[in-house]
């Protein structure tokens, strides 16, 4: 009896809690839909709607301001980044951790070094390099600085080195060739771990805001968040759309983490390691 | 370690005549991460280091060079004086409260029945998830003049003008970094609590080792690793905040939430000083490497002293 009270005291607890941690995100949802003149200024609505969501969707005031063009612009880049750093640092660790080839040593102290420095002090020499290739002002420019992860590499590199041997060993012996040890063993093991990469890799694009408000100046490709902060001051005055766009913003993310909850907790327990 | 195991592998893969040797694969895989190292990483390190003896505006072809200048100026500025004590206070305020509301939940759900744990574990990491542009349109809307939690406040006779003050722009922020990173700290302390399995609480419970000596001798040294990375990663957190202070004050009022990034950014992009932006930029890093460092050998010794490690 006692053992169920404690239960019932702590999912109690948990949600009390729960509740008021994610009171940001009720507040955010409940102002997007409310009327105009009650924004910022009431904590439930009296009434819903949708004014500021169709306000978005209407090009958003008398200079068309591309919100929808924008989302995909996010989308773009975060798949587009994310790919890039799950498919560089898979085969750099299944490189160093699989084919454990002569480099493998050096590149493994590389990504250790990577690790060392703090990404701000290369925001400024990458700017300088994106205009001296041509591709700023564009998605490549958003894309290609950001699309190696070391730590990335690092967490591959560890779980590769983690796979029991005998099976891989097996498939070499039965004459398979790297290609597909890596698509048909390697890939299809490591799938909790992926999801979970993915994810945090996604989460960190998709919230970028000083790169890809540094590499592209042209409206129609700067990505949702970019648009969301510069519009700020022009909708001061009204701030119902710009919760409507933070809501637009937030949903993804929440989506995709539901989507993955199932497999979350035993690839961070890895991750974490 | 690798060359060692080199030989073996290629007497194994000489045998068949028709495979490419394993070092050419290897170096095959390594090279799109490598290219995109070389392009994005180690020559752009080149270039900071470069840029930092500079006196350039990032358009004009003149770039004068100044030696160490923009160092000297740098340590000279009041705004980076201003960074600088920030970034302690931050850490001051940002690390025991992240520590102990992700110890909290950690420890809260740690107790929930199996079925429960997940759901909970991805609700209370939703906050991790969020930006910090639509975080801190929240903050302005909640602390904005006619928002209901003001209007209480006036109503009972207090007036705060919540980002032109000093204090309350600068805990606001702290609340929102706390708020957005716990989660992913009590992720940490979570898989940590997990691994003191039920057999090391059953023996607890037998040697009749319960409240203060359990929490000293068991969990404490159970949770110590946990503890130590959030503790380094909590302390990094204070050198690399830009959204909060960029969205809210920008640096504001007075310098009083001025942060290293807003001011490499502010002078890079704003200013336009690549010289100085990358000289502030250099010496952040090696301060952060530097704080970082005796941070994580007082917690060794924490442990050392305390035989957790």
């Amino acid at each position: 009896m006692a053992g169920t009270k404690k239960r019932i005291l702590f999912i109690t607890m948990a949600t009390v809690l729960l509740l008021f941690f994610i009171f940001p995100y009720v507040y955010m949802v409940l102002q997007s839909l409310a009327p105009w003149d009650q924004v910022d200024k009431k904590l439930f609505p009296t009434i819903l709607t949708l004014r500021s969501y169709v306000f978005l969707k209407t090009g958003g005031g008398q200079a068309s301001v591309p919100w929808i063009g924008s989302f995909f612009n996010s989308m773009i880049v975060s798949f587009g980044s994310t790919f890039l750093q799950l498919a560089t640092a898979a085969l750099l660790a299944y490189a160093i951790s699989i084919i454990k080839f002569r480099g493998a040593k050096f590149f493994e102290n590389f990504i250790l070094f990577q690790m060392f420095f703090p990404t701000i002090i290369f925001i400024l020499p990458n700017f300088i390099i994106i205009k001296s290739l041509h591709i700023s002002n564009n998605y490549l420019g958003m894309i290609l600085p950001l699309s190696i992860s070391a730590w990335a590499a690092f967490i591959y590199e560890n779980y590769f080195k983690g796979l029991p041997n005998e099976i891989l060993e097996a498939a070499k012996i039965d004459g398979a060739n790297e290609i597909r040890i890596a698509r048909s063993i390697v890939l299809p093991m490591s799938k909790s771990i992926t999801t979970i990469l993915f994810l945090f890799l996604f989460m960190g694009r998709w919230n970028e805001l000083m790169w890809d408000m540094i590499a592209v100046t042209d409206v129609k490709l700067k990505t949702l968040n970019v648009l969301l902060s510069s519009m700020f001051g022009p909708y001061g005055g009204y701030p119902g759309p710009l919760y409507a766009a933070s809501v637009i913003l937030s949903v993804p993310l929440i989506v995709l983490f539901i989507i993955f909850s199932k497999n979350f907790k035993e690839g961070m327990n890895f991750v974490l390691k | 370690m690798a060359s060692k195991a080199l030989p073996g592998k290629n007497v194994h893969h000489n045998d068949r005549k028709s495979r490419p040797k394993p070092a050419a694969i290897g170096w095959l895989f390594s090279l799109p991460y490598f290219v995109f190292a070389l392009v994005f990483f180690l020559i752009p390190l080149g270039w900071v280091f470069y840029l930092s003896v500079l006196k350039w505006n990032t358009i004009s072809p003149v770039r004068v060079f100044i030696g160490f200048n923009n160092f000297t100026d740098a340590i000279k500025s009041v705004e980076i004086k201003a960074a600088f004590v920030n970034t302690f206070i931050f850490m001051l305020i940002i690390v025991p409260f992240v520590m102990i509301f992700s110890l909290l939940i950690a420890i809260i759900i740690n107790k929930l029945p199996a079925k429960l744990k997940g759901i909970f574990s991805v609700g209370f990491f939703l906050p991790y998830l969020s930006s910090g542009v639509a975080t801190s349109l929240v903050a302005i809307g909640v602390f904005s003049y006619f928002s209901p939690f003001n209007i209480f406040l006036r109503s009972i006779g207090k007036t705060v003008d919540w980002f032109n003050t000093g204090w309350s722009a600068f805990i606001i922020i702290c609340m929102l970094i706390i708020w957005k990173m716990y989660g992913y700290y009590m992720l940490l302390f979570l898989s940590s609590l997990e691994s003191i399995g039920s057999d090391i609480h059953d023996a607890c419970k037998i040697d009749g080792a319960q409240g203060f000596t359990k929490l000293r001798k068991v969990i404490l040294p159970g949770i110590y690793p946990a503890l130590m990375t959030v503790t380094i990663l909590a302390c990094g957190l204070a050198f690399s905040i830009f959204t909060e202070p960029y969205k809210l004050t920008n640096g504001g009022p007075g310098n009083a939430t001025q942060t290293w990034q807003l001011i490499i950014y502010n002078e890079s992009f704003v200013n336009l000083r690549s010289g100085y932006g990358a000289a502030i930029a250099l010496i952040s890093a090696v301060l952060t490497f530097a704080v970082l460092l005796f941070v994580k050998k007082l917690v060794e010794k924490w442990g050392a002293v305390n035989g957790w490690n």
